[in-house]
């Protein structure tokens, strides 16, 4: 009797349906992938055992007011003249610091565009403003009521 | 000269697609490299900066709608691991940036608030905030451009 060779049957891997595959999660990454913002402006608050006493007239005092009008020490400036006059009292004082006020009914716009403005100080006259305070409204009333101002 | 001109080999006309492959694994290990799970979807327009620094990951999130959106001003709250859940009162971001602060006191929260949102809004957060001993904050912003 004779006996048939047995076929050699190459084992192998299917891989036709691997590009089908790949596209169907390339299309579920580019669909649930979102390009998000993830830059933005820091500050950190003081701790309540190293919380200096920042008092008005030892410190720059920024208002923002409503369309992003400025005020310095209660004189109107405009965007670009507020690091020169950063500058000056940063020269009498390079320990100033500078206090971030905001009107209620002023734009978060308003406020970020001086806020970015102040960070820039390094850049824009090589000086470091080492404090920027941010005060929330319950904070300066607060600091109002203790120096007895309606 | 020959009198019988051989019959011309017709080619049929295709596109090369052996590359497909390579070029789509590539493309599947770049989306999958740079997936980022996005915990707070609100759409809003956000401040333009010079200065941007890089917001730390898993950083809790609190979002301000703008004024125009539907309903106005919502709030937002996320650990930053989970997505947001809309808050109705400012004693409640006190009591879930506490929560947050009690379980890591050095967390990082993101300030996200469209730049039309009035600044009232933004101060409660921050008063929130920082009744709740919150060290460091990040306020969300795009990249500036020089034509703005």
């Amino acid at each position: 009797m004779r006996i048939k060779k047995k076929k050699n049957v190459p084992s192998e891997i299917f891989t036709g349906s691997m590009a089908d595959i790949s596209f169907l999660l390339i299309i579920y990454f580019m669909i649930t992938s979102a390009f998000s913002a993830t830059r933005g402006l820091d500050f950190a608050l003081p701790e309540d055992t190293q919380t200096p006493e920042i008092k008005q007239e030892d410190s720059i005092d920024v208002h923002v007011m409503r369309g992003g009008v400025i005020e310095v020490d209660q004189k109107g400036v405009p965007i670009e003249g507020l690091l020169p006059y950063v500058a000056q009292k940063l020269k009498q004082n390079p320990d100033k610091p500078v206090i971030l006020r905001t009107d209620p009914d002023a734009t978060y716009g308003d406020m970020i565009l001086v806020f970015d403005e102040l960070r820039q100080a390094p850049d824009k006259i090589d000086m470091e403003i080492k404090t920027i305070s941010i005060p929330t409204r319950r904070e300066i009333e607060n600091l109002w009521s203790m120096l007895g101002i309606q | 000269m020959a009198l019988f001109r051989g019959r011309e080999r017709k080619t049929a006309a295709q596109i090369f697609t052996a590359s497909m492959a390579d070029i789509v694994f590539l493309l599947l290990v770049f989306f999958i490299l740079t997936y980022k799970v996005e915990v707070d979807r609100t759409k809003m327009n956000l401040p333009d900066t010079w200065v941007r620094i890089k917001v730390p990951e898993k950083a809790a999130v609190v979002s301000i709608a703008p004024p125009d959106s539907d309903p106005p001003l919502t709030i937002r709250v996320s650990t930053g691991e989970e997505m947001s859940l809309p808050v109705s009162t400012d004693e409640e971001v006190v009591t879930f940036a506490s929560t947050e602060v009690a379980r890591n006191p050095n967390k990082e929260f993101i300030i996200k608030a469209d730049d039309s949102v009035p600044y009232e809004r933004v101060d409660a957060v921050l008063d929130a905030l920082k009744q709740s001993k919150v060290k460091y904050i990040f306020l969300l912003s795009d990249q500036k451009t020089v034509d703005e």
